[in-house]
């Protein structure tokens, strides 16, 4: 054996360089992944503006927004039970983070089919990607990319919530990795609440 | 000691039922203005401004933005903003379109 295996082998982990902004490496990648993602939504909400603006006549489809009250109640409640999730997993209560995750994850699987259901009240009143009964074609793709891109975020927080509470649950996964996919929930709730307003508050029939 | 931990622990939880309290009650105002026959830049100015009050809470207390170090807050914050700033160039484009469509003059 040489000198050199002998001097790597007396330091059993080499010096590591202090993460940015002293904080964990994958809450970071999260924080990065969700400031990109702000960008993405604000260029299809700015793109959505900037269409409803151009258009002396904008559709107001919308004559009840009770399933979407619905869906922000379940949201918000969502929100509330992976931040227990969250807690209990910082407190060690293994089986309680467990159970909140599940718990976060069936609302956002319920969520998704109402949002399904949501998106099929609208094509059943014949909005599609390039036209809709009321005027600018650009409605329906302005709809459907928006709402789209955020029901692609829950479906997909939904899959990694089952995913991170099972790995969780078999020692895999840490209370860093829930605090991290409460991070993401937390993102995709607050993005649910700015498109409420903007796509369906704003265009209640009248 | 347990006791100390768990009384700061009510605290958190009360703390963050506020939050929720806050969220529910700005987000049915924001419905029952959805309702109101409010129309144009009021409609959007009132319903901007309570989305970002809900963006405040949500960010500094749900995601614990609030919580962490103080550079890392101000890299975040203004980062996003300044990005979030400079999409407005869509605005002048918007209004001359706008134009356009209703007088008919204007550049195409």
């Amino acid at each position: 054996m040489s000198e050199a295996h002998l001097t790597m082998g007396a330091h059993t982990a080499p010096p590591m360089e202090a993460p940015p902004f002293a904080i964990p490496s994958k809450k970071l990648a999260m924080w990065l992944f969700i400031m990109s993602d702000v960008m993405t939504f604000a260029a299809c909400v700015a793109a959505y503006a900037f269409l409803r603006n151009a258009a002396p006549e904008w559709p107001r489809p919308f004559h009840s927004v009770t399933n979407v009250a619905i869906m922000t109640i379940i949201m918000i409640a969502s929100s509330a039970t992976m931040l227990i999730a969250s807690r209990a997993a910082r407190a060690a209560d293994k089986a309680g983070a467990f159970r909140w995750m599940l718990i976060t994850a069936a609302a956002g699987f319920v969520f998704t089919l109402l949002h399904i259901r949501d998106w099929m009240g609208m094509m059943s009143q014949g909005v599609g990607l390039l036209q809709n009964p009321w005027g600018p074609a650009a409605f329906g793709a302005a709809f459907y990319s928006i709402t789209g891109f955020s029901l692609l975020h829950i479906s997909g927080g939904t899959i990694a919530l089952f995913v991170v509470a099972i790995r969780y649950q078999g020692g895999r996964y840490n209370a860093d990795d829930i605090e991290i996919v409460n991070i993401f929930w937390q993102f995709v709730g607050l993005v649910w609440l700015f498109i409420v307003p903007v796509v369906y508050l704003m265009n209640v029939a009248r | 000691m347990a006791s100390a931990e768990g009384q700061g622990q009510q605290q958190g939880i009360g703390k963050y039922a506020v939050v929720y309290v806050c969220l529910l009650v700005v987000m049915a105002v924001q419905f029952f203005i959805g309702y109101r026959n409010i129309e144009g830049s009021q409609l959007v100015v009132r319903m901007l401004t309570f989305a970002v009050i809900e963006t405040i809470l949500v960010v500094l207390f749900l995601m614990n933005l609030g919580s962490e170090k103080r550079v890392f807050v101000k890299f975040v914050v203004f980062f996003t903003l300044f990005v979030l700033a400079t999409m407005n160039y869509i605005w002048t484009d918007s209004f001359r379109l706008l134009l356009f469509r209703l007088t008919g003059f204007g550049p195409s």
